[in-house]
């Protein structure tokens, strides 16, 4: 059986075969994760090896009643947090709230399909990453990783209506920036 | 059902979040309400584009390999305790009071001070030894008053000690108090530094080489007393790294400012005396 329980049980008892198939089932989510958080390729990269080594090391701590996903999601949310503080006292954050993502909003008139998705998919990182810390993350993994609130509140230890309020707020936000591509002028 | 009411759930029932006996009501007001069902159809367009989102992000291929080698290859388990968890962190704290006290033992039979500069060659003198060189080139000093660390000596290269596969070392109780000891001798040798009004240059290279090396420790011992929510021992790691960086990044012949900025900031905040303060406290209190 490759359930995730069995394979942690696994892994606690020197199964190496089986910390390599929890890796492969769970590094791609978490590296988009940790991407949307930071908006850096690179840094994903290695923050995404951080998470995994973190998590062999503390695996035999894990408590049986756990997911396995929110449990790698809430490592990888210390270490993308770890490294946006880092990235803020060394002043190399860049500020991604930048103007042409405000120029997307509202008036500007829909651009052809061809450029749609590639267009999108940059507008959406950049309007990602103008979102303050915390809407992020509880943006990120509703929208784009379809946690429910449950263990979004277990990945980010925020109480049910902060996370609402913020998930809200997140959404507003995204909304501005994406609506000329929605095709319709709405309110919510 | 009011409109009000059924706008301010719809972003819970698109999440699947409502109760289902919500959600029934919520069904119900939208088959009957043209303008929350418009709404819904715009959240859900809404969705759909988020959905399609794509980062363009992989995995890269030797992400496995470098997790491995930090992880399955070096240990091949993670330390799954045949002891229960609070009987290994007990034997660990004793065996590092038992490492600090052999180390204090041994070290009141060695040399009665040892911040007291001792060179190679020549016994120690107050003005510690200078090469003399010609009046018309720049003064190096080339050697200088220098705590001997106990320490293997640095590797040759460490350029890339930020990555360094040093990083990911499985360390102990008995790391940290080492490594506490290095550094704190290292901090002494800068603060016990003399720069005289003539330097011109000072050669800092054993001390660079040395604080990469200390420095790639610290990242690791940091983050290890952060996850076993050592806090005392990751504050004071913490406070430690940023001299640490600075020795690492000093030029192998550093500009006298550049030490003697160094030497007052090890001495204002008292560091060295934080660290001694850390060792005499033991292992029982972190």
């Amino acid at each position: 059986m490759n359930t995730s329980a069995d394979l942690v049980t696994r892994v606690c008892q020197g199964d190496a075969d089986a910390f390599r198939l929890i890796f492969e089932r769970y590094s791609r989510p978490v590296i988009s994760f940790i991407y949307d958080m930071v908006n850096d390729r690179a840094v994903a990269e290695e923050l995404t090896q951080e998470t995994f080594v973190r998590a062999f090391r503390a695996i035999h701590t894990m408590r049986a009643e756990t997911k396995l996903s929110t449990w790698l999601f809430g490592i990888a949310r210390n270490v993308a947090r770890e490294s946006l503080r880092a990235r803020a006292r060394a002043n190399t954050h860049v500020d991604l709230a930048d103007k042409s993502v405000m120029d997307l909003s509202d008036d500007k008139p829909v651009p052809v399909e061809g450029l749609l998705s590639k267009e999108l998919n940059d507008l959406i990182r950049r309007s990602l990453a103008a979102l303050d810390e915390d809407k992020r993350m509880v943006f990120t993994l509703k929208v784009l990783h379809q946690c429910s609130y449950e263990e979004i509140a277990a990945i980010t230890g925020f109480s049910l209506a902060k996370l609402k309020t913020d998930l809200h707020r997140a959404r507003a936000e995204m909304r501005k920036k994406i609506s000329p591509y929605a095709g319709v002028g709405y309110e919510v | 059902m009011k409109c009000e009411v059924c706008r301010e759930l719809l972003e819970e029932y698109l999440d699947g979040e409502l109760e289902p006996q919500e959600r029934e009501q919520l069904d119900a007001h939208l088959i009957a309400c043209a303008d929350c069902s418009e709404s819904f159809a715009v959240l859900m367009a809404e969705q759909e584009i988020f959905t399609r989102y794509d980062r363009e992000v992989e995995v890269p291929p030797f992400l496995w390999t470098r997790v491995a080698a930090h992880t399955v290859s070096e240990r091949g388990a993670p330390k799954r305790s045949w002891l229960a968890p609070s009987l290994t962190g007990a034997i660990a704290v004793l065996l590092l009071a038992i490492a600090i006290g052999v180390f204090y033992k041994l070290s009141r039979y060695k040399a009665p001070d040892l911040t007291v500069a001792t060179t190679p060659s020549t016994t120690a003198s107050p003005n510690p030894v200078r090469e003399s060189v010609p009046s018309a080139v720049p003064k190096i000093r080339k050697s200088r008053p220098r705590v001997k660390p106990v320490t293997a000596p640095p590797t040759a290269d460490q350029s890339d000690v930020l990555s360094s596969e040093l990083a990911y070392l499985d360390m102990d109780e008995q790391d940290t108090a080492k490594h506490i000891e290095q550094s704190k001798m290292l901090l002494r040798s800068i603060k016990n530094v003399q720069i005289s009004e003539t330097d011109d240059e000072i050669d800092v290279t054993y001390d660079k080489a040395l604080s990469r090396r200390l420095l790639s420790e610290n990242v690791v011992l940091r983050r290890d007393a952060e996850m076993k929510a050592k806090f005392p021992t990751k504050t004071l790691l913490a406070d430690l790294e940023p001299f640490l960086i600075d020795i690492a990044n000093l030029p192998d012949r550093a500009r006298p400012q550049d030490v003697r900025e160094i030497k007052e900031r090890v001495k204002k905040t008292e560091i060295v005396a934080a660290l001694l303060d850390y060792q005499d406290r033991g292992a029982n209190n972190r």
